[in-house]
């Protein structure tokens, strides 16, 4: 070592500090298992898609190419995504707008409507729409017709009733941030309402409007649920991928799909991004939340409207609820509970399972986005970027991708990890490595609100890192933490693409049941099932609500004496 | 010397916030770091701190190097602009905080944090929140959480900023008082000339991350060195050599060198100004200050600025005598040629 390099290195301090080793460790765990469950997977299905026979080339993708089947899914799907983002993006502004931009009573009512399809797995929506509209749906027998549910019709209704919770959040999300003094200065500068709305609410709502459409894009053409139950003959490229590899095991050709899969969905991804930094860009502190007056013919009519639209959710979710009850559906509609005397399929066992593995990605992943913010905040930004952009990647990939990514790297013998394959942990890995991205972003948001002078006061009355984290960082970010925490429990129960690949006869999970139900003729059951699944997420999102009030609570409290 | 900072460099990519800076603290000593926003001086505190690494140079507290130490082994108090008092902790919990982790005893805790509610003169807030308080409480909890641990050195980063006038004005003489009593060597960053002037032993004043000048606040306003110092300490009329030696001979023989890029700075309250019917100036303008009138007066000197105590005979339009006395004025270097010149 020569004399510049020693004195360079002097004055980087290469000291040894249990503080530094700390922040390696807190950063170390949680980056090795993205490497581990999300980076080497996603390399891993890729190799696959251009593995042609003992080499590598581009035959596979030739093959799907050339193959009519692919582009009939790839149409569907853009088609499908297509519309469904118009129709979600439309219906969800109606919504966002009359709970942030007009005065009526009930909006508690449409909050609470709007969330259920997203505490229900994905195909409880198609389950819904076959009770409603199906053969022997309640709507065709009092109408007296046929109407054919299966396809594309079906898909673009059950498809829009998921993308729409997304869609009224982030329009609405949008229209909060522009604040009361807004509307005042034009008023005051004699605009008038319908003015006011084109001039400034519909600006302020651009990019939540253009997110939103990304968000819906992408969460309809990557959904395997709803199209495995109502699509019928209408494919998409989510069922392709599941016919090539469950159907006619050929992963290759799967892989390849999946990475055509892959390409829309990274693309709206990024853009999504690019504009959400756009909207935080223009967020100003301080503000007064705006309070509309009432304005009957703007009122009454968005307030009909949107609960016109809440009517039609909860009736495609309540009659699931209804129908596992009724006797013989739709002979005998006398209520019982027979339907809930499941035997097939494993009975109840995949549903205790599914807790079990829920409570395991919850806690787990908790943990690991917490150790990651605390660390990320204590690393140069050359280092912690590449970090942060690496943890906010897996959104871009679809469920099925990932669930294939990881019966390709776990299902072989090629390497130890294989012993994790069939296992329950492995599934909770999967559901915790799927929904990471929305888990650390909500960290990182509660990190970005900490002070660093808190971290700095501490460290300057002698507190180390381990203290600062517990005393100081942990209870201000804990409402945070408590919303991961539910998050991923709930998401974990619900999910099925990710999963579908992972389960074995032995190991299953709710949504994969409820699909074997399903596919088997016995959808009464398949509804009790579902019923059953969404009880416990409604119970997930009780505890959640009291666990935070709790947490306001105990902060009142203390100051109260 | 207690504290000492040699040649500290600290540079962000292109720029250099710090270049070679050298200050030095004695024990018991205020020292007010003083300058306009981007100057270095927050940098410098945070250096001190340990909250940030040095780039070049070296920190010695009482002969022994702090480089190698990490802020939460310093044994430092910083007070914060924005508070930053520990939201989940209650106030007798952020007080104590600093001792708690140091291993003290409970009762010992409780008996501190009475003590020093006492000398912060709140008393009957120990349980609450410190959501609860007003900014002005907040930070005087925040000074008190600070020298808790008896620190060996007191940090304040502006720590007045974020307070209303009236608040501010009390808490300047209540932190003025507590230094005075603890005898806590203080740093303190400021941009305000005004508090500065008013707690500081010493004055350090930086521009673009060097140090102008330091002394004491009587040398600084009195005897600024440059004329960024002159016109970062209050008002002042600055008038080229030339211009002296036409209108004002007398001061001539007060310059230093015969450098021609030297000014004459004169403070308002320094010009004598008398009423007379033929007298060479002309009161343009008055402002009324409650304690003092400022007249803009033209004078074949060109446009000064001058302040009378007392009820001012003055109306605009009335001629007026100006007359400097030799020891009134002092001779600057004109530091700003070139670069934007700020005016206070």
């Amino acid at each position: 070592m020569s004399l510049a390099e020693t004195s360079s290195r002097a004055r980087m301090r290469p000291r040894f500090d249990a503080d530094r080793l700390l922040t390696l460790a807190c950063i170390g765990l949680p980056l090795l298992g993205l490497i581990l469950f999300f980076a080497y997977p996603m390399v891993i299905v890729f190799l696959r898609s251009i593995t042609v026979g003992d080499s590598y080339g581009l035959g596979n993708y030739t093959e799907v190419l050339g193959s009519s089947g692919f582009w009939r899914a790839t149409r569907h799907s853009l088609a499908m995504g297509g519309a469904t983002t118009v129709l979600s993006v439309l219906l969800g502004f109606i919504i966002a707008h009359g709970l942030y931009r007009c005065a009526f009573r009930g909006k508690w009512l449409i909050r609470s409507v709007i969330v259920l399809p997203l505490l229900a797995p994905s195909l409880v929506q198609a389950l819904g729409l076959i009770f409603l509209l199906g053969r022997n749906g309640v709507i065709s027998r009092m109408l007296g017709v046929e109407i054919e549910i299966y396809g594309f019709w079906g898909l673009l209704i059950a498809n829009t009733l998921y993308a729409l919770p997304q869609a009224v959040m982030i329009i609405g999300a949008a229209l909060v941030l522009l604040d009361a003094r807004t509307y005042e200065a034009a008023e005051v500068m004699g605009a008038p309402p319908w003015r006011q709305f084109r001039d400034l609410t519909l600006p302020a709502a651009r990019f939540g409007i253009l997110n939103a459409a990304f968000v819906c894009f992408t969460i309809t053409i990557t959904d395997f649920g709803n199209a495995a139950v109502i699509g019928g003959d209408y494919s998409v490229l989510a069922t392709e991928i599941y016919s090539q590899v469950v159907g006619q095991r050929n992963f290759n050709m799967g892989a390849v799909v999946g990475i055509m899969l892959l390409l829309p969905t990274v693309i709206s991804y990024s853009i999504e991004r690019q504009a959400m930094k756009r909207q935080q860009a223009g967020q100003i502190t301080g503000q007064e939340p705006y309070r509309p007056s009432f304005a009957p013919l703007r009122d009454i009519s968005m307030a009909a409207l949107s609960l016109l639209i809440c009517a039609g959710i909860l009736s495609v979710i309540g009659i699931v609820v209804y129908a596992s009850f009724v006797t013989l559906w739709p002979y005998n509609m006398a209520l019982s509970p027979k339907h809930y005397d499941i035997t097939l399929a494993g009975g109840y066992s995949s549903l205790w399972m599914t807790i079990f593995i829920s409570l395991a990605a919850a806690s787990g992943g908790t943990v690991a986005v917490f150790l990651m913010g605390l660390g990320l905040r204590r690393l140069p930004k050359a280092v912690a970027q590449p970090i942060q952009i690496l943890a906010a990647m897996p959104a871009a990939v679809p469920g099925m991708v990932l669930g294939l990514a990881y019966i390709l790297t776990f299902n072989s013998t090629a390497t130890p990890l294989y012993l994790l394959y069939g296992t329950a942990a492995l599934i909770a890995i999967v559901n915790f490595y799927h929904y990471h991205t929305q888990g650390f972003l909500t960290v990182m948001t509660g990190f970005r609100q900490l002070p660093s002078a808190l971290e700095e006061a501490a460290g300057s009355l002698g507190a180390g890192l381990g203290r600062t984290a517990r005393d100081i960082v942990a209870p201000f970010i804990a409402p945070m933490l408590v919303s991961v925490f539910f998050f991923l429990f709930m998401r974990s129960m619900v999910t099925l693409s990710a999963v579908v690949f992972l389960t074995t006869p032995d190991l299953s999970v709710a949504a994969v049941t409820i699909m074997r139900l399903d596919d088997a003729g016995l959808t009464s059951q398949a509804a009790a099932f579902s019923t059953c699944v969404m009880g416990v997420v409604c119970l997930a999102v009780l505890s959640m609500k009291v666990t935070l009030a709790l947490l306001r609570r105990r902060g009142a409290n203390k100051g109260a004496t | 010397m207690y504290l000492t900072v040699r040649d500290a460099t600290k540079t962000y990519g292109n720029f250099t916030a710090l270049d070679r800076v050298s200050i030095e603290i004695e024990k018991g000593e205020f020292v007010c770091l003083l300058g306009p926003s981007g100057c270095g001086k927050t940098t410098l505190l945070r250096l001190i701190a340990g909250l940030t690494d040095l780039d070049g140079g070296t920190i010695t507290l009482e002969g022994a190097t702090l480089s190698d130490l990490p802020a939460r082994k310093r044994g430092f108090g910083i007070v914060f602009q924005s508070y930053s008092l520990f939201p989940n902790m209650t106030v007798a919990e952020n007080i104590g905080y600093g001792l708690k982790i140091r291993g003290v005893r409970k009762d010992d805790i409780a008996a501190r944090v009475q003590e020093l509610l006492a000398l912060v003169k709140l008393p009957q807030v120990a349980d609450n929140l410190p959501g609860q308080l007003s900014g002005g409480q907040q930070q005087r909890i925040a000074l008190a959480r600070a020298i808790a641990v008896d620190p060996r050195v007191l940090l304040l980063d502006e720590p007045l900023s974020a307070l209303d006038a009236k608040v501010r004005a009390v808490l300047r003489d209540e932190i003025r008082q507590v230094q005075r009593s603890l005898g806590i060597p203080t740093l303190m960053v400021t941009h305000d000339q005004e508090e500065a002037l008013a707690l500081a032993d010493k004055i350090i004043c930086m521009n673009h991350g060097v140090v102008v000048q330091a002394g004491t606040p009587e040398d600084l306003y009195h005897r600024p060195a440059t004329r960024f110092v002159a016109e970062f300490m209050g008002i002042s009329n600055l008038l080229a050599a030339d211009t002296v030696a036409r209108h004002f001979p007398d001061l001539v023989p007060t310059r230093p060198a015969s450098e021609d890029s030297y000014l004459a700075c004169i403070r308002p309250e320094q010009i004598e100004v008398t009423p007379s019917e033929n007298g060479g100036a002309v009161v343009r303008s008055i402002s009324f200050l409650g304690n003092l009138r400022r007249l803009e007066v033209e004078s074949p000197a060109g446009p000064l600025l001058v302040e009378t105590h007392g009820g001012s005979p003055y109306h605009t339009g009335d001629r007026v005598e100006l007359s400097i006395a030799p020891k009134a004025c002092t001779w600057v270097v004109d530091d700003t040629v070139g670069t934007e010149a700020v005016s206070a």
